[in-house]
């Protein structure tokens, strides 16, 4: 049987974290590219969590509370312009977000 | 408790590439709360049973729900997902690009050691009492920061999303 150890748990975030960057990179869903960045976040509250944890301090666990808030604020604002974007542009696709696009050049 | 880890861990992942791989939102949110999830399941292996129940209420119940309630009142159809030709050659090249720096970061963390008995904790460790007497004695600062920020957060979401009015 393997030892569960630190590592174990970081091996998972890391894995974690290169599959949010892989979707942030990859797909043009606006809703998809949000879940990959929410799924960034909470690869690094296990990070958190598991040094807080094989340190025996609990300063891991709040920041980890801390960056779950700003999570949640975050969700609020992300959310509320998509639905205004969704309103101006009735599309999901972030290649119809071009409006601060420089014309002309490429 | 390796066995629980596993089980986790796998269903973490399962829920994360499942997230990334569906091309309906609704089937992605769905495999996302399987991650949130798993990821409470782990908080509580690792003796932080406060944060456990906050990932589950917060994440889970509000950010989750507050998504799948967005996607329904926006009423996204299949037909309105982005045409998406070359995802999987994306993908892959960026999962290619990714690696240097998942093994950087993982050397990084390979060499942190620990001092003493890593496994030993006291009975309270991250349990709420320990937690509230740690984030109100040296972390009442960046807590009262926090609450500012989710009423700028609040407000700025009602002022965005209203319909605006004809002038």
């Amino acid at each position: 049987m393997i030892e569960v150890s630190f590592m174990s748990y970081i091996l998972l975030a890391i894995m974690l974290f290169s599959i949010g960057i892989v979707g942030v990179i990859s797909r043009k869903n606006i809703f998809i590219i949000y879940m990959s960045l929410e799924l960034m976040l909470n690869s690094i509250n296990l990070i958190l969590v598991a040094l807080s944890r094989y340190f025996g301090s609990m300063d891991g666990q709040i920041i980890a509370m801390m960056v779950m808030a700003i999570a949640a604020a975050e969700a609020v604002v992300f959310l509320s312009l998509i639905v205004s974007l969704y309103r101006l542009k009735h599309s999901i696709n972030i290649d119809d977000y071009n409006s601060l696009k420089q014309k002309g050049t490429l | 408790m390796d066995i629980i880890f596993l089980v986790l861990a796998l269903l973490a992942l399962f829920g994360a590439t499942s997230t990334i791989m569906f091309s309906n939102t609704v089937h992605s949110a769905l495999g996302f709360v399987v991650t949130v999830l798993a990821l409470a399941g782990l908080y509580a292996l690792l003796n932080a049973t406060f944060l456990f129940m906050v990932q589950i209420i917060v994440y889970a119940g509000a950010i989750i729900a507050l998504l799948l309630f967005v996607i329904m009142f926006l009423n996204i159809q299949q037909s309105h997902a982005p045409k998406e030709p070359n995802k999987y050659l994306l993908m892959l090249v960026s999962a290619i690009v990714i690696v240097p720096f998942d093994y950087l970061l993982f050397k990084a963390f390979y060499s942190i050691s620990f001092a003493g008995d890593a496994n030993i904790t006291t009975k309270d460790f991250g349990n709420i009492k320990m937690l509230g007497n740690e984030l109100f004695k040296n972390w009442i600062l960046p807590f009262e920061a926090i609450s500012l920020l989710l009423l700028v957060a609040l407000i700025g979401a009602v002022v965005l999303a209203r319909k605006k009015e004809r002038a």
